[in-house]
């Protein structure tokens, strides 16, 4: 049973379409990247899974029902656009968020406890939130979609502006809650960390999925002609005729191979010159997928 | 609902704990106390100290209207007599004036049988309206005087002619007659209708720049995944609107624990005692409630329609307008309550409460007229709740450019 459905919904606002037929689907206990350049379309199909909008065609599905407000008790959403009460105390502000999605008192003030010496931010709890940092506010956020357990964790750009140590104590968290059998839907232009943590992605573009799948399924189409070597002596190989792009550094390469070149032949031309100390035959990443589908289109 | 009490709650507490409402819990009666006490003795005091002088041609009648004008104690004036005077004494004077050695001066002319002289004051500002009217009292006294010595009467049974005559205020209410002070009920309904101008409008502000504060702080993207708009709204209104009933609750505490002091009872004795009927209390209540969700109602729709407090600054005249034009009708409506213009103001929804407790300044208004307005106002309100609702649902989540009219109709549409 999926935990999102979203069937051809579509969406306009005046002139501007923008969702448009966009169908979805996302299973528990996977990690779900949702991509797209600006204004693809992304914020709003959010918005319409959680019932913030109502689309104008196309059906939403929640745990396997049509969609209704009860859902949302399970659902965990962290805007882009993120927001605390400035002047509220930290932990008052979390209770409030845990009150809201139906916990009582009692259990919310224990589990932001709880989940604040998790995420290392125990000592923030009695502030108020405009003296936090920015990142500080950030953890603080993730907490506040956490808190009442849900079973479907959507959360938009969740790493901006986070150091690389938080960062990767935040996906650690998503890693471990995915394994829990939680599903989560993420959306961000880094592909780097969708590359690393999802398990399927969909690549929305002017309101329609243009690309989607499962990781390996999508990069699998794609024909592995990307090279990196790393080198020592002699560089002459790198004119090899087998070769269409080249990026040189000291000692590596990457390159792109032409359409049915021979990797095999290059690398024997590799060999004769210099000492070899890598040599790997790899898919493109999905960065070049991303700019390769969405091209010059993109909005912004 | 829960989610309504929540949000009402957190509203609530935020404000109440704020350093905002402690200011204004206090420095509103300050500035209440100081408005009256200006305008108190401002009306006793204006046109005191003048120092002028009375040239006529006839010494006897200058000398009268210096005793008489001498008489007023409240005016301290300073009084010279010129007498018997010349053309050229009055140019003297008009020089003097000019050179601020005095405040001014009255010319009086006599003309052979004629009782009553002609006055002229010839002062450096043209709208003293209280020394004229000190001096028109003073001439017409004086003239009289003479005219009645002229015809032989004693100086004491002209004393008793001409002294003041003090009227009592009797006030019929339901084929009652009751001894009443004209002052004391004007002054606790002006005050009132005051009172309630300034909080309605406050408190409908405050919600405003509250739904401003979510916009920009972005909480909305994150609330609207667990609570509908709806309710937010909703919490909002009643979360502030508690607020102002706190505030009005620890004023009126705070007042009738002054009144019951021995400080007010010196104070507060006479013209200036002041009595409120519960009637009147719990009249009070329905119309600030009423005209707080009104104005707040309006203020949340508005707000959630542009980005920043500036902008929304925009709107005030919305809430000024009809503040103003109540307050520009007090004169009117305190000495005709009855009048077709003053019922209809007292209907219309945004005036209704000031203008309700105007009319009571003067004189209770009919129960079915205070039902009417109460009726509209609550016809109204839905209206405006219903249309501000849908606007603010959609202007929420909404960035940018403050939204115009179109496409706030355009919004309404949108599910």
């Amino acid at each position: 049973m999926p935990v999102v459905e979203l069937d051809r919904i579509s969406k306009a606002y005046d002139q501007k379409i923008a969702v448009k037929d966009l169908s979805l689907r996302i299973d528990p206990g996977t990690m779900f990247g949702l991509l797209g350049p600006n204004g693809a379309g992304k914020t709003s199909s959010i918005r319409m899974m959680i019932g913030v909008t109502m689309p104008d065609s196309g059906t939403v599905s929640l745990f396997g029902t049509p969609f209704s407000r009860k859902s949302l008790a399970r659902v965990g959403y962290l805007p882009e656009e993120r927001g605390l009460y400035k002047k509220m105390k930290v932990i008052d502000q979390l209770v409030f968020m845990g009150e809201l999605h139906g916990l009582d008192a009692v259990t919310a003030n224990t589990r932001a406890r709880q989940w604040s010496e998790r995420l290392q931010i125990a000592d923030a709890l009695d502030k108020k939130t405009e003296e936090l940092s920015k990142g500080m506010q950030q953890k603080i956020q993730f907490i506040a979609t956490l808190l009442h357990d849900p079973d479907l964790i959507i959360m938009d750009e969740p790493f901006s502006g986070l150091d690389p140590v938080n960062a990767i104590l935040l996906q650690d968290t998503l890693v471990d809650l995915k394994q829990k059998g939680k599903a989560i839907l993420f959306s961000t232009h880094r592909m780097d960390q969708v590359e690393k943590l999802c398990d399927a992605i969909s690549l929305v573009n002017r309101g329609t999925v243009v690309l989607s799948g499962t990781m390996r399924g999508v990069k699998s189409r794609y024909e592995r002609n990307r090279v990196i070597i790393e080198f020592e002596g002699d560089d002459s190989f790198l004119k090899h005729e087998a070769i269409a792009e080249s990026k040189i550094y000291a000692g590596r390469a990457e390159l792109k191979l032409k359409d049915g070149a021979d990797a095999q032949a290059l690398l024997r031309a590799a060999i004769e010159k210099s000492r070899i100390n890598k040599f790997e035959l790899v898919e493109p990443s999905l960065e070049e997928i991303f700019i390769q589908t969405v091209g010059g289109s993109a909005d912004a | 609902m829960h989610n309504i009490w929540l949000i009402a709650k957190r509203e609530y507490l935020e404000q109440v704990r704020g350093k905002a409402f402690k200011i204004t819990t206090v420095l509103i009666p300050a500035i209440f106390v100081a408005i009256f006490g200006v305008m108190y003795l401002a009306g006793k005091n204006s046109g005191t100290g003048k120092h002028i002088v009375v040239a006529s041609s006839d010494a006897v009648l200058a000398h009268r209207v210096q005793q008489q004008l001498q008489a007023d104690k409240d005016a301290q004036m300073t009084v010279d007599v010129l007498a018997p005077a010349t053309e050229s004494d009055r140019q003297q004077l008009t020089d003097r004036v000019d050179q601020k050695q005095l405040d001014g001066f009255l010319w009086l002319q006599t003309a052979p049988g004629q009782p009553q002289p002609t006055g002229t004051y010839e002062s450096r500002t043209s709208g003293d309206f209280a020394t004229v009217g000190r001096m028109t009292d003073a001439v017409t006294r004086a003239a009289m005087q003479q005219e009645l010595t002229a015809r032989g009467l004693s100086s004491t049974d002209i004393e008793a002619l001409t002294k003041d005559i003090k009227i009592q205020t009797l006030q019929i209410q339901n084929g009652k007659t009751s001894s009443s002070n004209a002052m004391t009920t004007f002054w606790a309904a002006y005050m009132m209708a005051f009172l309630l101008s300034f909080t309605v409008v406050m408190y409908g502000m405050n919600v405003g720049r509250s739904v401003i504060q979510e916009k920009t702080s972005r909480i909305f993207e994150v609330m609207l995944a667990s609570v509908k708009p709806e309710e937010m709204l909703a919490g909002k209104l009643i979360g502030v609107g508690s607020v102002g009933i706190t505030q009005l609750a620890i004023w009126a505490v705070a007042a009738s624990l002054f009144a019951g002091s021995a400080l007010a009872g010196k104070l507060m004795s006479g013209e200036m005692s002041v009595h409120i009927s519960p009637l009147q209390i719990a009249l009070f209540v329905v119309y600030f409630v009423l005209g707080y969700i009104l104005y707040s109602a309006l203020f949340a729709g508005l707000a959630a329609t542009v980005s920043t407090e500036q902008e929304l600054q925009q709107y005030s005249p919305l809430a000024a307008v009809p503040i103003w034009l109540s307050f520009g009708m007090i004169t009117f409506i305190v000495s005709n309550p009855n009048s077709i213009w003053s019922v209809a103001i007292s209907m219309f929804p945004p005036c209704a409460p000031i203008t309700m407790f105007l009319r009571m300044a003067s004189q209770f208004p009919p129960l079915w007229q205070i039902a009417l307005s109460v009726f509209l106002m609550v016809i109204t309100i839905v209206l405006v709740l219903w249309v501000a609702s849908r606007i603010y649902r959609v202007g929420i989540l909404m960035y940018g450019k403050r939204a115009t009219f179109p496409e706030m109709l355009r919004w309404m549409r949108y599910s």
